[in-house]
């Protein structure tokens, strides 16, 4: 049997989707290209310990977001980032207007997309390369260890960065629907960040701040203490994330190129043992999040006819951005897939 | 200071403490914080501007007459549309909704237009200039327009009743072809005693618009269902047509 609705894209806008649509009784698959769930809320284990490498946490205002995030099993540090340093910009400035609560769990973001996930049909480390338009259906090429693999659905949901969607669209034939979705995308950028995880050891000099926007630097845009956030951690860790012009600037770049300038502007906030950790690795954020002049409304639906439906949802397609707009988008998109059918 | 003027500035001495639990499910509350005259090329009015906790968007009632405490005033809920109001663009016929109104209420003598400082919802004037470039390039824009931000926002009505309920009046007759917009107030807890048409004068410039919309749609238009956008989400009727 074809499932009701393929989404592609594991991060927080197709799970929420997903999970929408399940609980209405849709029959859903969700096809994510790398390992784990959850996209850009994401945690990288090392040695044991989780690290924070995509967003560094989480936050909102929605009473309806917020249940969601406290239904995650496990604990949590509600506040945190607590001590903030720096006058410079949050990525994310809407996280500290009064109202908003932040929020990080002691196993990593990706506790939230993993319980978003229990019970739905995930299948992992499978690439959409292709859409295509059967007479009632819509076709996903996918590849899967080196295999070629098609999936068929009346409904297909898009829960990717913006320029990966637009990708896809792209094989889709022409027609107002698509070439309507095409041009809303194109006027949406999304901007890179080149990230560096570096792990000291317990006896590096103690920190007093949980986050660091530095107002000063050209380079970081912050650099969160991690490790503040477990429970006993084993070493010291710090994520470094950098502005998005510098890190346009090394899109492409091999990371042992720009990682040690990263740590060195680090340094010259921290101390100079910033420069020296125990180990690091660096990840490139190529589509990181949607520039902060981009927001739309709401999500989009293509109605492509003869009952075939793409919609897309993700960060950008929902006020606000950050995780809580990703949700949102995901849970209002499932609700007019439910609601145009009802009609 | 003029006994109305007085009791204007009363309102906003009144709400400088003025905290509640808000209207709607956004639990807006706003606070009334000046008062000036405004002379207008429509007649004498007086500007009231409001705070509101939700965005960093003044709003501002413009008022006629002596209207605090009184029941049936007429009224008038315009959204801000820069392009229109202010640079004249004739893409939509904002202006001269505002215009009408604002004339009519000098002519009534008594009346308030409210004026609501969004474009759409958030960073809406830059998703306005999108959609125009959208519409530009000759595409179905009802999906984009949506995506975009421009539909009915429940955060209207309840700023209108909000600023209704912090000047104390009674009931209103909205100028609107909207019956959904009396519902709207209506539910917010405003008593609304009866709708004004606001039927435009045409004239040169919204006949243009007019014109385009009747050639395109045939009929009065649907907000949303228009290759063209409409700022304000109550449509004007060309005369003749008022059902």
């Amino acid at each position: 049997m074809f499932p009701d609705v393929l989404i592609v894209g594991a991060g927080v806008a197709g799970l929420s989707c997903a999970k929408v649509l399940a609980r209405s009784g849709k029959t859903v698959r969700v096809i994510e290209r790398s390992r784990g769930v959850g996209g850009r809320c994401a945690t990288r284990r090392i040695d044991g310990q989780p690290v924070d490498h995509g967003l560094v946490f989480l936050h909102g205002k929605s009473p309806d977001f917020l249940a969601a995030l406290r239904e995650v099993p496990g604990r949590w540090r509600e506040d945190w980032p607590i001590v903030v340093r720096g006058t410079g910009t949050p990525c994310q400035p809407s996280a500290f207007v009064p109202g908003a609560c932040r929020m990080a769990y002691a196993s990593g973001v990706t506790a939230f997309p993993k319980h978003l996930a229990l019970g739905l049909d995930v299948v992992l480390e499978t690439t959409v390369t292709g859409l295509e338009l059967g007479d009632h259906d819509v076709k996903l090429q996918a590849s899967q260890h080196d295999q070629t693999l098609s999936f068929t659905g009346p409904d297909v949901v898009l829960a990717l960065a913006g320029p990966q969607t637009l990708a896809l669209l792209d094989g889709l034939p022409p027609s107002s629907a698509r070439d309507t979705g095409r041009a809303v995308l194109a006027m949406m950028p999304s901007v890179p960040c080149a990230t560096v995880i570096a792990l000291y050891p317990k006896s590096a000099p103690p920190l007093s701040w949980d986050i660091w926007y530095p107002e000063t630097s050209t380079a970081l845009t912050l650099v969160a203490h991690d490790s503040a956030k477990r429970d006993d951690p084993a070493r010291m860790a710090l994520v470094l994330q950098a502005r998005p012009a510098w890190s346009s600037a090394v899109v492409g770049a091999d990371p042992a190129e720009w990682a040690p300038r990263l740590l060195a502007d680090a340094a010259g906030l921290i101390g100079p043992w910033v420069t020296q950790p125990a180990t690091w690795q660096a990840q490139m954020w190529r589509y990181a999040r949607s520039s902060p002049e981009c927001e739309l409304a709401g999500p989009l639906v293509l109605d492509l006819g003869q009952g075939r439906r793409v919609g897309i949802a993700g960060e950008l397609f929902a006020p606000g951005g950050g995780v809580q707009a990703a949700w949102q988008s995901g849970v209002d998109l499932a609700r007019r897939l439910l609601d145009k059918e009802q009609r | 200071m003029n006994e109305i003027k007085q009791r204007l500035q009363d309102i906003v001495d009144r709400d400088a403490n003025h905290e509640c639990s808000g209207i709607g499910k956004h639990a807006l509350c706003v606070r009334a914080v000046a008062v000036a005259d405004l002379p207008t090329r429509f007649g004498d009015f007086r500007i009231v501007a409001f705070w509101n906790n939700r965005d960093a968007k003044e709003h501002v009632a413009i008022i006629r007459g002596d209207v605090i405490g009184r029941a049936e005033v007429p009224m008038r809920v315009h959204s801000e549309c820069l392009t229109g109001d202010a640079l004249g663009s004739i893409r939509c016929d904002c202006r001269d909704q505002l215009e009408a109104a604002l004339k009519r209420i000098g002519e009534l003598g008594e009346g308030m237009v409210l004026y609501l400082r969004q474009e759409g919802r958030g960073i809406g004037l830059l998703n306005k200039i999108r959609a125009y470039s959208l519409q530009d390039s000759g595409l179905d824009t009802v999906e984009a327009n949506l995506a975009l931000g421009f539909r009915d926002d429940e955060r209207d009505y309840a700023i209108a009743a909000h600023m209704l309920r912090s000047l104390d009046i009674r009931s209103v007759r909205v100028m609107t072809n909207n019956p959904n917009k009396l519902e709207q107030l209506k539910g917010y807890g405003i008593t609304v005693a009866g709708r004004i048409p606001h039927v435009l004068p045409p004239n040169e410039h919204n006949r243009f618009y007019l014109e385009t919309k009747a050639k395109r749609s045939g009929h009065m238009i649907t907000f949303g269902a228009e290759p063209r956008l409409s700022e304000q989400s109550d449509t004007s009727i060309p005369p003749g047509t008022d059902g």
